[in-house]
């Protein structure tokens, strides 16, 4: 009997053993079959070597001028990011604004970047032109502190170019063990002379819309930012563009112009004040050779004069970012001064200033509250340059980036 | 008066020319190798706008945007990888 029970428990002992052997074996084969299966998935959502981002930024507000009071903005700016490789980038932004005359939809820039090495980047397209800093960096509506832009700094007015086609070659090198700097060199189309011919109270202006170029010579120009300080706080740009701008075949063939721009950035913490202070300015001068325009007052006659123009800022804020109140470390106060001087003896010439000051309240770091005072004083035969007319307003703006 | 701009238009192409030729010849060693992605971060998102926060994109929509800004903040390869590293640490 004893036998029998020793010979039973063991069967029983060897049948458990290969049970849980086998058991094991088909897990072990399940969790194979799990690991293939994960495999797979994670492979399906490998992101390749092409990658698409929108991103962008929208605005919307209103504003208390003095003879109206008016909603503006539902402004929105998509911008495509389209990396093909490393190697190899496509950037673009749209611009759809509301206007009186309805939805206007523009090309802010379009362009390829080709990153030839670690300091030097290839631009082909429709880009934004480091003419100083204000139009290539800080004028989205999330970046730029205020709700309007300086005097000569937006296409009312405007002294300088923002945008052009051509090629560009750009990028950063070291200068020291505290300092480096970064450069652009590009030739493109460049801004067309108005010649009056046709508009006689615009001649001597410069558009800078010139897609498919005036005449056969190419400008050309140019960016070099030094930043000094070990931190990266400072920067300071020296920026020239240089090329004709009259039509060919005519007497303004040979016109040239000569356009300078200097631009300054220091943004540093504040620790007795407890907060972030930035300072940003530029100055642009343009300058146009000289030659006679049609004379708007009399069609026989032409006039001609010094086409020299000058359009700067100074901006100062700062932003309480470090102290211990969760309402006042959101709130950044900001002022400008900012000055537009055309040429005096034009029809179209006359100079405005302007003064804004204001408060944002950051709901995070990218979508701002923007409330401001603006005065606008013009001198001139027109009645000032800039999109809002003249004296005091009032500027109520909301601004996300994304 | 041409050729008094024509020989200003010279000297400043000069400069530009002269100033990349001493830059490209001066010490290679990059000041970025010292700082790391994070200082890197707080000392160049700044200069145009307030430092964005790590976890606003997921890390491949950074090493997109890490490009974009190489090209308009004008950074170095070296500086633009470290800052990106850093966002997607901190993600």
């Amino acid at each position: 009997m004893s036998k029998v029970l020793k010979y039973t428990l063991m069967l029983l002992v060897i049948f458990f053993i290969s049970e849980t052997l086998f058991a094991q074996d088909e897990e072990d084969f399940e969790d194979e079959d799990g690991v293939e299966e994960l495999t797979r998935q994670v492979n399906n959502f490998k992101p390749g070597l092409s990658r698409f981002l929108m991103r962008g930024y929208a605005h919307a507000g209103i504003e208390f001028l003095q003879d109206r009071t008016t909603f503006v903005g539902g402004s929105f700016n998509p911008i495509f990011l389209w990396q093909q490789s490393e190697r190899l980038l496509f950037e673009s932004e749209l611009e759809i604004e509301l206007t009186e005359e309805g939805t206007e939809l523009g090309l802010d820039y379009a362009d390829m970047s080709y990153f030839l090495n670690d300091y030097i980047t290839v631009r082909l397209g429709k880009f934004l032109l480091p003419f100083g800093t204000f139009g290539e960096r800080l004028h989205p509506r999330w970046i730029n502190r205020l709700p309007s832009n300086p005097l000569g700094f937006s296409h009312d007015g405007q002294v300088g170019p923002i945008s052009d086609i051509g090629v560009e070659v750009r990028g950063a090198l070291n200068i020291s063990h505290h300092a480096w700097m970064n450069y652009s060199l590009y030739v493109v189309n460049g801004p067309r002379l108005n010649s009056g011919e046709v508009e006689a109270e615009e001649g001597g202006q410069l558009h800078y819309v010139n897609y498919l170029d005036n005449n056969k010579s190419k400008t050309f120009g140019g960016r070099i930012g030094i930043l000094p300080l070990h931190d990266n706080s400072l920067e300071i740009g020296f920026s020239g563009q240089y090329g004709k701008v009259g039509i060919a075949d005519t007497k303004y063939e040979d016109v040239g112009s000569q356009l300078y721009a200097i631009d300054l950035s220091y943004v540093t913490r504040l620790d007795f004040m407890k907060s972030m202070l930035d300072v940003k300015g530029q100055w642009n001068s343009v300058r146009v050779d000289d030659i006679s325009y049609p004379d708007p007052e009399d069609a026989l006659q032409n006039y001609t004069f010094e086409n020299i123009s000058n359009a700067y800022y100074g901006q100062i804020s700062s932003k309480p970012a470090f102290i211990n109140n969760s309402f006042f470390n959101k709130l950044e106060f900001v002022g400008r001064y900012s000055k537009l001087e055309l040429p005096s003896q034009a029809v179209w010439g006359g100079e405005d200033t302007q003064i804004t000051i204001g408060i944002n309240y950051w709901l995070d770091w990218r979508t701002v509250i923007k409330f401001a005072y603006q005065t606008l004083d013009s001198n001139g035969e027109d009645d000032g340059h800039s999109a809002l007319a003249q004296g005091d307003a009032f500027l109520l703006h909301w601004s996300i980036g994304f | 008066m041409k050729s008094k701009k024509y020989i200003i238009n010279t000297l400043l192409g000069m400069f530009f020319a002269t100033t990349l030729f001493i830059v490209g010849c001066s010490s290679t060693q990059d000041v970025a190798l010292a700082k790391s992605g994070a200082q890197l971060w707080g000392e160049n998102c700044v200069r145009c706008h307030n430092a964005p926060s790590p976890t606003a994109f997921s890390d491949i929509q950074w090493e997109t945007i890490g490009q974009h800004m190489r090209i308009r903040a004008n950074l170095t390869a070296q500086q633009t990888d470290k800052v990106v590293e850093f966002l997607k640490m901190a993600n």
